[in-house]
């Protein structure tokens, strides 16, 4: 029944009036999106003159004649990573690694040519810029260019907006099944075990690492036989300073409002990260050699596992914080 | 062929089902007989999918029918936040609080998993299409999306899965052939974002922000003015996107039309509908 002449005699017909239709969405394009973007290139261009800085607007305003440049809808892998999105967002994340937060790398050797890979990082920041800035760095420094796939807590990833635009950035919800799913499919996955305590941290916590949630990391690491390397994040802790957090909007929000110096004063401007100096360091990889998987279902084993990650990130964090006065 | 006509909802619909599945010597039957969309009084829908739907069991047990293929749906998942990515059939069934329609049919596949169980000889078959789309395609999803303007739940952009109607029907002959039992997804190949969906067909989306939009729903529903409950608006917010390997390595299903073909095939034939 597949095989039939008359199916694809039919598919013919549909790619060919799924190409007309294009066109004449082509044609219509977003004209409100343009305008809402040739008007906010206008007000900032004052402001970046000012600063000294107008190769900034015009690289804005490119930024944002490409991002309402119609084109043909991209396809999408199964959580939604959108490639064609991305490669639009791209000058804009590799504007805010190189000139915003002038992100520096060490470790970079422990980034290995491996199939899969489970990356556990320190959360900080209220927006996944710490993800972001994490895959730019691996697709920069791996051999074969290869960018993770970063898991985000409910919290976030199902909020209006956010939803809509971070799986498309490569964000996926945190939970076993599509951690899973993604090590089988061969992808780099970057986890947060810290979660919600980790990102709405007080200020004056920084750089205190919170518990590691329940670990399922761990165990499903092992049982796949993936290298866990662990990875420390310095620089995103300062990006939404958080001076007090209304636990009382939990009951309306689904999670504690952050009160930083922007946010929420300046509504969704609020959210703009301020410019701080990032590191990020790639720890030594954890290998599971002479395991047996079976000690998975050890929870004081898992446990022991779990707190051993976090300690190591832990002292990453510390050595790179000694001497550094700003960050005490 | 032959045709005949049995009201399920009759308190003696199994009997009389039972008599004339045995007369016709019958060896599977298709299970179809479901409303496409709510909209029908409740307790009458509840009468027909569950009760008939027991009593279609009952009659299959009686007369030794060989195999009893069910088509459900694989919105008995449930549109919600935390749904992981792809739904396999081990998944519990959550569906929605306020769909009634769906609720029932959650209802129907924990009873048919349980009378399976007791039927250890009889092939229970259940399809769960996730949204079937097509030319002859009809459900509350096709209703709401066949619009030039598509009210959208604003903020969210959910990943949509369809089915092509010819590969549902395609499964349900797999159905008959294979021996397998227990639940199958059916989905076409891929997903796309429900925006990316609009704008191949040259949809306007309307977004409204949610805590209005299942205001405005509710009142309209209530007084049967308008199409869509408020329920409804979840499924466009949350994906509910399954995964079909178990249908693809037991049932032997691989579907002709992708989402996107499936999608496509919908638009244009509705857009031939309107030059009629």
């Amino acid at each position: 029944m597949t095989q039939d002449g008359r199916y694809s005699a039919e598919l013919q017909e549909l790619r060919r009036s799924a190409s007309e239709l294009r066109e004449s969405i082509q044609r219509t394009g977003n004209s409100t999106l343009k305008r809402v973007a040739e008007g906010a290139t206008e007000a900032f261009r004052g402001t970046l003159e000012q600063l000294g800085a107008p190769e900034l607007w015009l690289e804005l305003q490119n930024l944002l004649r490409r991002l309402t440049n119609e084109t043909e809808p991209a396809a999408v892998d199964g959580f939604g990573l959108d490639q064609e999105f991305l490669a639009r967002w791209q000058p804009l994340l590799r504007f805010l690694y190189e000139r915003w937060w002038r992100v520096q790398i060490s470790g970079a050797q422990h980034l290995a040519d491996e199939p899969r890979v489970l990356m556990v990082a320190n959360r900080s920041g209220i927006l996944p810029y710490d993800a972001l800035m994490i895959a730019e760095a691996v697709e920069r420094e791996h051999v074969r260019n290869r960018r993770p796939r970063f898991l985000t807590a409910d919290w976030l990833v199902t909020r209006p907006f956010a939803q809509s635009w971070i799986p498309k950035l490569g964000g996926v919800r945190a939970c076993p099944e599509n951690a899973e799913r993604l090590l089988l499919a061969n992808e780099w996955v970057l986890a947060f075990p810290e979660g919600q305590k980790g990102a709405l941290k007080p200020y004056r916590d920084r750089y205190r690492l919170q518990r590691f949630g329940r670990g399922g990391f761990v165990p499903l690491a092992l049982r796949l036989n993936v290298p866990i390397i662990p990875v420390a994040v310095i620089g995103g802790e300062e990006v939404h300073p958080i001076l007090y957090r209304a636990d009382m909007a939990r009951r309306w929000l689904g999670f504690p409002l952050p009160f930083t110096p922007t946010f929420p004063w300046l509504g969704p401007l609020g959210l703009l990260p301020l410019p701080s100096q990032w590191r990020i360091v790639f720890g030594e990889p954890l290998r599971w050699t002479g395991i047996d998987p079976e000690r998975g279902e050890d929870p004081l084993f898992v446990n022991r596992i779990r707190d051993q990650i976090r300690l190591s990130i832990a002292e990453i964090l510390a050595e790179e914080l000694r001497g550094d006065r700003s960050r005490d | 062929m032959r045709f005949h006509r049995v009201d399920l909802t009759e308190p003696t619909a199994d009997s009389r089902l039972a008599e004339l599945l045995e007369k016709e010597r019958c060896e599977a039957l298709v299970h179809a007989a479901f409303f496409k969309a709510p909209g029908v009084e409740r307790e009458y829908m509840h009468e027909l999918e569950v009760i008939g739907s027991l009593h279609v069991m009952n009659a299959c047990a009686a007369a030794g029918v060989g195999r009893l293929v069910v088509i459900s749906t694989a919105q008995t998942y449930g549109p919600h936040a935390d749904n992981p990515g792809f739904l396999t059939e081990a998944h519990p069934l959550r569906p929605h609080a306020e769909a009634y329609s769906i609720q029932d049919r959650a209802e129907l596949e924990g009873l048919l998993r349980v009378f399976s169980e007791r039927h250890r000889g009889m092939n229970v078959v259940v399809l769960k299409p996730c949204g079937v789309m097509g030319p002859n395609a009809d459900s509350l999803l096709v209703q709401h999306l066949s619009g030039a303007a598509v009210t959208t739940v604003m903020g969210f952009d959910p990943l949509m899965q369809f089915l092509h109607e010819e590969d549902l029907l395609h499964a349900l002959q797999l159905a008959l052939i294979q021996d397998v039992r227990g639940s199958f997804n059916l989905a076409g190949e891929g997903v796309l974002p429900l925006s990316t969906l609009l704008r191949l067909a040259g949809k306007r989306s309307v977004p409204v922000p949610h805590p209005m939009l299942y205001r405005l729903a509710y009142l309209p529903w209530l007084s049967r003015t308008g199409e869509v409950p408020a329920a409804f608006y979840d499924h466009l917010r949350f994906g509910w996107v399954v995964d079909t390997a178990r249908a693809k390595t037991l049932l032997g299903f691989e579907p002709t039309y992708s989402t996107k073909e499936a999608w496509l095939s919908f638009v244009v034939s509705r857009r031939m509908r309107s030059y009629r």
